[in-house]
């Protein structure tokens, strides 16, 4: 017995009869599984809530981890894809298509005053920031294009005239892809800009709105070839007929996308 | 004892964290080895830290693994083994560096074992083993330092 005590005050003993009782425990468990899942069950619920922020910080690393490489991955796709768009629209242009304006991301307004010492050059109309508009807008009518937001109130919107000869805008020939700027003179009339002479354009070719900014969307009809100027510069100015009636505007669209709002 | 537990729930809550990216170092038993060498722990308190490793590792079973008493053993050897180990080693070869390698060698074996028993070998498994040990590399050199810290610089 006292040989027992003296042995008792040995750690490496104590050492063995661990592993032993481990051993034991181990085989006690596997050979009564119930009685296992009965301490499992007991120790996890022990052990629920002081690891509860612990499961939340976790959850919450790991939702924000995914969020970020999933917004990542969106990203690219919708760059690949506006890509892939801006292609498709070019093609269609150069093969005559007239791309049909994107209605769904527009905002309808009503024309509430036109002051006639200004009649070729701006509009006031009833919609403004409270309805998403933004500063530099394309603003159409019936589809084509009649001018651009240049102020805004929250609920009202100033919108500069294609014909105001301060108006310039980036537009293509749709048949030949030529490249030139649309520019009024303050009485009503409209001129292409910047097309080189030995460019032959015809009567009747339309001009649209090219790829310029996300609040001008390309493909916008703005009107078609009337005449060509004398050469000025190695370059023939083109007068042009507004697609528009605009004469006749009453209501307007302004367009709207989720990336001018932003 | 108490700062024995809250190692326990520390190191069970940084599992709950990295679950499924790695299994945390076995810190509970680092830091029973360490007291268990500390110059001033005699006999009786070798004794008591080795039933603590025992009781935390049977714990752990419970919570992490599918093998009860499995850790507990393991706990239990270790502490015992280093304690032995380090008695029959002369007081000038206590060094620092002779508790590091002990100490990496708890490290490592506890995490050997448990890699061997615990789990299904495959690649994913040898990862966790690896972050493991790699992770364990600078709580082996803390320890150190601390241990060295503790019971050398002030002597």
């Amino acid at each position: 017995m006292r040989i027992i005590n003296r042995e008792l005050t040995k750690p490496w003993l104590h050492g063995v009869i661990s592993v032993l009782l481990g051993v034991f425990i181990l085989l006690a468990m596997i050979s009564f599984p119930s009685l296992h899942y009965i301490f499992v069950d007991s120790v996890n619920t022990i052990l629920y809530y002081p690891e509860k922020p612990s499961m939340e910080l976790r959850n919450i690393v790991k939702y924000s981890s995914n969020w970020v490489l999933e917004r990542a991955s969106l990203q690219e796709r919708v760059s690949k894809l506006e890509i892939e768009n801006q292609r498709m629209s070019e093609a269609l242009q150069r093969s005559g298509v007239v791309l049909p304006a994107p209605r769904g991301s527009y905002v309808a307004a009503k024309v509430t005053l036109r002051y006639p010492e200004e009649w070729w050059q701006e509009l006031r109309i009833d919609k403004g920031r409270k309805n998403g508009i933004t500063e530099g807008a394309a603003v159409t009518s019936e589809g084509a294009l009649v001018g651009r937001v240049v102020r805004l109130g929250d609920n009202y919107a100033w919108v500069e005239l294609i014909t105001a000869s301060s108006f310039f805008i980036a537009a293509v020939v749709d048949e030949t892809r030529d490249l030139g700027v649309v520019n009024g003179d303050n009485s009503g009339n409209l001129k292409l800009l910047y097309i080189p002479d030995d460019r032959k354009l015809n009567k009747g070719m339309q001009v649209s709105t090219s790829l310029m900014s996300e609040l001008v969307p390309p493909g916008i009809p703005i009107g078609k070839v009337i005449a060509a100027e004398a050469s000025k510069d190695g370059f023939a100015p083109m007068k042009l007929q507004a697609m528009a009636h605009l004469t006749q505007i009453y209501s307007v669209e302004v367009f709207s996308s989720s990336e001018a709002n932003k | 004892m108490i700062l024995s537990a809250l190692i326990w729930l520390l190191q069970d809550f940084v599992q709950v964290f990295l679950m499924g990216f790695c299994i945390v170092p076995d810190v509970f038993l680092l830091f029973l080895v360490m007291t268990a060498l500390s110059p001033e722990t005699g006999k009786e308190k070798q004794i008591v830290i080795i039933w603590t490793a025992f009781i935390g590792g049977l714990l752990w079973d419970f919570r992490w693994t599918n093998l009860p008493g499995l850790s507990a053993a393991i706990n239990g050897a270790l502490v015992a083994i280093s304690c032995y180990v380090w008695q029959k080693i002369p007081v000038q070869g206590r060094s620092v560096l002779f508790f590091s390698f002990i100490i990496f060698s708890v490290v490592f074996l506890s995490g050997l074992v448990h890699f061997m028993f615990w789990t299904i070998p495959n690649q994913v498994a040898v990862r966790q083993f690896l972050v493991q040990q790699f992770i364990g590399f600078p709580v082996v050199a803390f320890a150190s330092l601390f241990f060295w810290k503790v019971n050398y610089n002030n002597a």
